[in-house]
């Protein structure tokens, strides 16, 4: 159809609901390969992933084929199945704006109905290596399971059944995280799932370490009997399920993914129109009305009141302020938190620890005072026209060093009590709590110089993007050099610490207490004065640094 | 202060008395980020106790400059002084004289407008209990009461203009500079920050701020200077600088040789029969 084609009078050349199937494909196509075409780099990457993604999904059919016939099949044709639909529908959440041709921001003002929207858009989700490796999988399961011809005449529809809930399960996810990351309140919970992640996968490692014991695939089997009913490995359950002559089940494990599929676009299809037909969230959020508390004022009430009046005070409660409020201040924070209790303390409870990994909650802890004015974003103009001289800056770091104390001394503790406790090792407490904070303030000092050398921007959207393109290795600079420094800086602790074991002094291990303490208080202090001329000299670039995100 | 300001805007070697150093001096500015040269080695003489307009189309240098004349940006070479102190060479001085209110840099955003203006205040040493005098009385005038306790992230572009004047004007600079303030912002907070920066002025202190809309310029400010491509077209007083044009923006356009554009037969059909 062309636009002679389209009936007189008409600005826009109607385009029937089929048609538009076509020019989203085509999109797509042209889209992949202009981003192609700007680097080579880029088209070095593409093809490198395309080539080992296709010997991979080789592998993997052949692999599938050559299962034909094993006990196991079924339960490993749908476990792969089930990791893989999660991986599709995970992805989009790490990869929010992956595909132009689906942000439905970019399609807004064209005149498309709902309903064949989705269908081009489905289609041409259809086209990439993530639908191929997923088709390629499909096929090889058909393949390993299916035995007789009513499983062969499933398999056929199961095959691209699969893969439309896979595609259908990842833009759904998109789309209605889209809708979540529009509003304010949204966007900050969306930085936070990072953190559930982070966390997440310490205890999955633990979870991991005892099922290695436990052994073998069978004891999977019990998972995989209600995966068969999950969609999609449900539409390969049924393959394999009409393969053994219950074609009820088959027939039930099947309507189940279909069922699924046409879920998936309905769910899309409502937040999609809510999307491209209703006002931005944030829009709504300023146009609320103050919900808050009226009265008081900003010198605070309660804690904040005891603070210091001058520079320090307000540094330290605006520091602490952002601890709670600032969704990616607050991760990196509670996930130092945690982790800096769950290794030491489950390590602990696996009786394989030591009082000494106590000392890694200091280190975690310790490493929030890296990069204190990327922290700020370019907010930290605010804090270069305030810093006119040294003193300044000395100030300024010393407050967030000390904002930063306020929550890791008493945490410190807490650690290395627990620890002990969980441990029954008192003895050597003391040893590890004074070679705590020895650490601690050895990670502030070298903190505080990273701040003021190589400051970095953290971009503010996304949960798992800490680091700018193009500042990475900045930040890594930043933050393994300065690891290794700190460590090097409390070696003398570290090093009496080793003596009194080794010469046997252990009724003096006591002593490491106070001697941490001091040591660890002066290093830190020693840090802030030398970090505190750089970062006056340099408050410029550092604000150039920091302003990328 | 009319006298005043016919002496800062004549020349500048005929003083009989001795004239008032100017609010800002800049002397051979350069800029350059990578190829670009945003900043092609500009002077200019900035009186005290006006209201001065930098205008310009979008990249002519005009925040690049404003940058470095607050100390936000490193200048590659030149002098900057303000209230006859160096810039660079002087900041205790220069940063307690002067109030910013910068273009596309963030704020504190998760403090509440009154958390700001309490932070900013402290930080600049002011004495806790005049900071929230002050700060109360600013949100009052800047219509912001209402919001004081809402996080300035939810705050709407307006109102983060105006608490971000209300956080360069909290410690009494002498000079205050602002890069486009009126971008994005409603009629009624324009016309709100508008009136506190002409009560400012009559105070004696000089506003200078950054704008491309020239209506608006020619409405606010008795002195002028006109950027184009990094360097300085025209420095002035409104007159001045408009000579017989009709208006700033005719004045303006033949400054930067940018006359009428006819768009000739090349769209033809627009408007034509549908």
């Amino acid at each position: 159809m062309t636009v002679l084609d389209a009936p007189a009078g008409s600005a826009v050349p109607a385009v029937p609901g089929r048609g538009i199937v076509p020019v989203f494909v085509r999109l797509k196509l042209t889209l992949l390969r202009n981003g192609l075409r700007q680097s080579s780099g880029r088209r070095a990457a593409y093809v490198a992933s395309l080539v080992v993604t296709l010997l991979f999904a080789v592998a993997q059919v052949i692999g599938l084929v050559a299962l034909r016939g094993h006990a196991q099949a079924g339960t490993l044709v749908v476990l792969l199945t089930a990791v893989v639909a999660l991986g599709w529908a995970v992805m989009p959440l790490f990869f929010p704006s992956g595909d132009e041709t689906l942000d439905p921001s970019r399609l807004v003002m064209l005149p498309l109905r709902p309903r064949p929207l989705i269908g081009a858009l489905l289609v041409s989700s259809l086209i990439g290596i993530g639908p191929l490796f997923t088709l390629a999988l499909a096929l090889g399961s058909v393949i390993a399971v299916a035995h007789g011809a009513a499983a062969v005449v499933l398999g056929v529809v199961a095959v691209p059944l699969t893969l439309l809930v896979c595609v259908a399960l990842a833009r759904s996810v998109a789309t209605a995280n889209i809708r979540l990351l529009t509003s304010r309140k949204g966007r900050d919970l969306a930085v936070l799932s990072g953190l559930v992640i982070a966390v997440g996968i310490q205890f999955v490692n633990f979870g991991a370490q005892r099922l290695g014991r436990a052994g073998g695939l069978s004891s999977l089997e019990p998972l995989a009997d209600v995966v068969r009913w999950l969609p999609p490995a449900s539409a390969l359950g049924a393959v394999g399920s009409a393969s053994e002559g219950a074609y009820g089940t088959a027939f039930g494990q099947l309507l189940v993914s279909v069922l699924a599929l046409g879920g998936l676009m309905w769910l899309w299809q409502r937040s999609l129109v809510k999307l491209m037909t209703s006002p931005d969230g944030s829009t709504l959020a300023a146009a609320e009305p103050s919900a808050r508390r009226s009265g008081g004022d900003a010198s605070g009430s309660g804690l904040f009141s005891l603070f210091p009046e001058g520079r320090t005070g307000p540094v330290m409660q605006r520091s602490l302020r952002y601890v709670v409020r600032d969704p990616k201040t607050k991760a990196s924070w509670v996930t130092a938190l945690a982790i800096g209790m769950i290794v030491p303390v489950l390590n602990a409870v696996q009786g394989s620890g030591s009082v000494y990994f106590a000392c890694f909650a200091a280190g975690m802890l310790g490493m929030q005072m890296y990069n204190q004015f990327g922290q700020d974003t370019s907010a930290f103009w605010m804090v270069a026209l305030s810093v006119s001289s040294t003193r300044d800056a000395y100030l300024e770091l010393r407050a967030r060093a000390l904002a930063l104390l306020l929550i890791t001394l008493p945490y410190t503790v807490l650690v290395t009590v627990v620890t002990a406790a969980v441990l029954g090792s008192w003895t050597a407490l003391p040893g590890a709590m004074g070679l705590s904070f020895a650490l601690l303030g050895a990670m502030l000092a070298t903190g505080a110089l990273a701040s003021a050398q190589f400051p970095y921007s953290i971009p503010q959207d996304g949960a798992f993007k800490n680091v700018v393109p193009g500042q990475a290795g900045l930040a890594w600079i930043s933050i393994f050099g300065g690891m290794i420094a700190a460590a090097v800086l409390s070696g003398p602790v570290i090093a009496l610490t080793i003596w009194l074991h080794v010469a046997d002094h252990q009724d003096q291990l006591w002593l490491l207490l106070p001697v941490g303490a001091v040591y660890g208080a002066f290093i830190g202090w020693l840090g802030v004065r030398l970090a505190a001329p750089r970062a006056a000299g340099r408050l410029p670039e550092i604000l150039a640094a920091v302003s990328k995100g | 202060m009319p006298d005043q300001a016919e002496s800062a805007g004549g020349t500048d070697t005929a003083g009989v008395a001795p004239a008032p150093p100017p609010a800002v001096r800049v002397e051979g500015l350069w800029k350059r980020f990578g190829e670009q040269v945003a900043v092609a080695g500009i002077d200019l003489d900035l009186p005290a106790g006006k209201f001065i307009g930098l205008v310009g189309p979008n990249g002519a240098g005009k925040t690049t400059t404003l940058s470095m004349v607050t100390g936000l940006l490193r200048p590659d070479m030149g002098r900057i002084e303000v209230g006859g102190h160096d810039v660079w060479r002087d900041p205790v001085e220069v940063k307690s004289r002067i109030g910013v209110l910068p273009e596309g840099l963030r704020l504190f955003e998760r403090l509440s407008g009154r958390e700001l203006l309490g932070y900013t205040g402290r930080l600049r040493g002011l004495p806790g209990a005049e900071v929230d005098k002050r700060a109360t009385q600013l949100l009052d005038v800047l219509d912001l009461a209402g919001s004081q306790h809402k996080l300035v992230v939810d705050y709407s572009t307006g109102m983060r203009k105006k608490i971000g004047l209300a956080s360069a004007l909290l410690h009494n600079p002498e000079v205050l500079f602002l890069d486009e303030p009126f971008e994005g912002v409603d009629p009624v907070s324009a016309q709100t920050i508008r009136g506190v920066l002409e009560r400012y002025t009559r105070s004696g202190a000089t506003v200078v701020f950054s704008s491309h809309v020239m209506e608006l310029v020619e409405s606010l400010c008795d002195w002028v200077a006109v950027m184009a491509a990094g360097r300085i077209r025209a420095q002035g007083t409104l007159t001045e600088v408009r000579g017989d044009a009709a208006s700033l923006q005719d004045a303006f356009l033949e400054l930067v040789g940018a006359g009428a554009r006819d768009t000739g037969d090349s769209l033809d059909w627009l408007g034509g029969a549908r």
